[in-house]
């Protein structure tokens, strides 16, 4: 086996890795925070790339990096939203089954919205981020590398958030023990609700990385929301490192796969492992427990 | 004496509906309210089987898509590819149903938490893109075609009013089924582990089995619905099988009445026979209906049954979980 197509699949693997880490991130922040998985979490990342692609460029056409900003600002705003609305109501309610659907139908809405906003027909964004340079004999796309470095900063802005700033330090209370965290004067309505705003913000820097991978289209996210889901549990679930290492490590092996099984299945690979880590080692690879 | 005549009643109301059920198709001729009944029909068996896991055990499965497509691939391969009679493909569903049960419900439901949801999600997108991509053996894209009908001991079923006669025998034997589990033991336990795992625990039952149980009778039900569709259509396709299909199941459990048989029955009604009645909403009628659906997860988690019982209390919104000591700033 050539040295080089192994090391070529690693570095677009780790790419999309660390996508599958920032799903993965961004759902385990609202899991710890209200107790609630977000099932339309794969719908705010589609919801980030069309408002991002088709409101503010193609509609409006705006430089990319004002609909940068832009995005976030919005997406900012729809999570505050969508937290006052939807999840602290749904936190509340006796049985998380309710929850449940609450999420998986706000999933629908957002979906039906989009296609009524922006259309059902599938589009791109011409040149964006596209390119590629070498390194010696490997290729590397210039959207891969803005991935793993933004997906970097993304990660230490948020190590940073949680451990050196007083919101920060309130969230994580929160997450550990909402009375106490209520007794010592944090509001935890409005906590929660900040939290699923960075978790949205965190959403819409996902949809925009991956406009060019693939076609702007209403399933833009599902697989790799799916996936997200698989890497946390993979990694351990509900902790963050683990996130990272169960959403880099699918990235690399389903790449890898590819030498072996043909490129229709890789996708087979984020699952496949899920029931394998479920059956040997519950508490993923990290082996954390809560 | 009260409590007795109340059961006359029921009885009494239950066989009218049966009756009336069994009337319907000779008065109403049209060929295609009968092929929406018998969607119905099915999707009923389908949801009796979540109600099991989802609606009375309180685990969440999101993977219905896939159990049903499995269901229906088994079932129609068996008869198209080896010529088996359809009955024989229904019981070999049947069996694949509880195989799964087994198969998916011992790694996701032996741990507490979330991940019977994220194992079935995983699941239903497996057995799509398989039976997208195996081109030799489920046709890909293009689907299974000519499934043959149900024949029964040479007797062909193959309207759309003989189908539904022989599934509304079925769903009838399935719902009586259906509500005894429920009033059993098996149906006290499985509630108390959606009300309080450790009390069930402290009990000495064994959670983890009895769960496993519940979520084995919904892929059971689950599969047997997928047999009854593809030989209802004489044609399945994967782009049926989607997580939005799956949703649809959640829909109909929920807008009926969680945990009750006649809300299944309401629900399902509701979500297959609505879409044609809003039809004047055209574009707007998936964005209306999943806005409903979530008001009524948020007003009335219940269902509609719950209206009639009075079995409100469970879950408005401005009730906090004051049980667990969490104060609220509202």
């Amino acid at each position: 086996m050539d040295l080089n197509v192994i090391i070529q699949l690693i570095v677009s693997g780790l790419a999309l890795g660390f996508v599958y880490a920032l799903v993965s991130i961004e759902y385990t922040i609202i899991y710890n925070s209200t107790g609630l998985l977000n099932f339309s979490h794969d719908k705010f990342i589609m919801i980030g790339a069309y408002v991002f692609a088709g409101q503010f460029i193609v509609s409006m056409g705006v430089e990319p990096w004002l609909a940068v900003i832009a995005t976030i600002l919005t997406m900012f705003i729809f999570g505050i939203v969508v937290a006052k609305g939807i999840f602290n109501p749904l936190r509340n309610m006796t049985s998380p089954i309710f929850a449940v659907m609450g999420t998986v139908f706000l999933g629908r809405i957002l979906t039906e919205l989009a296609r009524l906003i922006w259309g059902a027909t599938p589009f791109t964004v011409p040149g964006f981020l596209k390119g590629t340079f070498q390194i010696g004999e490997i290729v590397v796309t210039r959207v891969s590398l803005i991935i793993i470095v933004a997906s970097i900063l993304i990660l230490a802005a948020l190590q940073f958030l949680l451990k050196k700033t007083k919101i920060g330090k309130a969230m994580r209370c929160v997450q550990q023990n909402k009375t106490a965290a209520a007794l010592m004067g944090i509001n935890v309505s409005t906590n929660i609700n900040l939290t699923i705003a960075i978790s949205a913000i965190i959403c819409a820097a996902i949809g925009i990385m991956v406009i060019p991978l693939f076609t702007i289209d209403l399933t833009i996210a599902s697989m790799i929301g799916l996936k997200g889901f698989a890497a946390g549990v993979i990694g351990g679930f509900g902790y963050l490192p683990g996130a990272i290492v169960g959403g880099i490590s699918i990235g690399i092996l389903e790449n890898l796969s590819t030498l072996i099984i043909p490129t229709l299945y890789k996708d087979c690979i984020a699952y496949g492992l899920l029931i394998i880590i479920l059956l040997i080692r519950p508490s993923g690879l990290l082996g954390h427990k809560r | 004496m009260k409590h007795k005549n109340w059961n006359i009643v029921k009885r009494i109301g239950i066989t009218l509906f049966i009756l009336i059920l069994c009337i319907f198709p000779l008065v109403d001729t049209n060929s295609y309210h009968h092929i929406i009944l018998n969607q119905t029909l099915v999707n009923v068996v389908v949801v009796l089987g979540l109600n099991f896991i989802t609606g009375l055990t309180g685990q969440m499965n999101l993977g219905t898509a896939g159990i049903m497509a499995f269901g229906a691939y088994s079932s129609a391969l068996v008869s198209t590819k080896l010529g088996f009679p359809v009955l024989v493909g229904l019981l070999v569903a049947i069996v694949i149903g509880y195989l799964l049960g087994r198969v998916l419900g011992f790694p996701s439901l032996r741990l507490k938490g979330v991940y019977l949801s994220l194992t079935t999600i995983g699941f239903s997108e497996i057995t799509r893109l398989i039976i997208t991509n195996w081109t030799t053996l489920t046709g890909g894209t293009m689907g299974l075609q000519n499934i043959p009908s149900i024949s029964l001991f040479g007797y062909v079923l193959d309207s759309s009013t003989k189908v539904y006669y022989f599934y509304l025998f079925i769903v009838i034997v399935l719902c009586f089924t259906a509500s005894r589990i429920i009033k059993s033991k098996w149906g006290r336990v499985f509630k108390a582990i959606r009300d309080n795992i450790d009390a069930v625990e402290a009990s000495g039952i064994d959670v983890a089995k009895t769960k496993i149980l519940a979520f084995t009778l919904a892929t059971i039900l689950g599969c047997l619905g997928g047999a009854m569709y593809a030989h209802m259509m004489n044609y399945v396709n994967p782009t049926t099988f989607t997580q939005d299909l799956s949703a649809n199941f959640l829909a109909m459990m929920m807008l009926g009445g969680i945990g009750t048989v006649p809300g299944n029955i309401i629900g399902s009604s509701m979500v297959t026979i609505l879409p044609e009645l809003l039809r004047f909403l055209e574009n707007y009628y998936w964005l209306i209906f999943s806005i409903i659906a979530l008001l009524f997860a948020i007003f009335l988690p219940n269902g509609i049954v719950s209206l009639f019982t009075g079995d409100r209390r469970l879950g408005r919104f401005w009730i906090t979980k004051t049980k667990k000591g969490e104060s609220s700033h509202e």
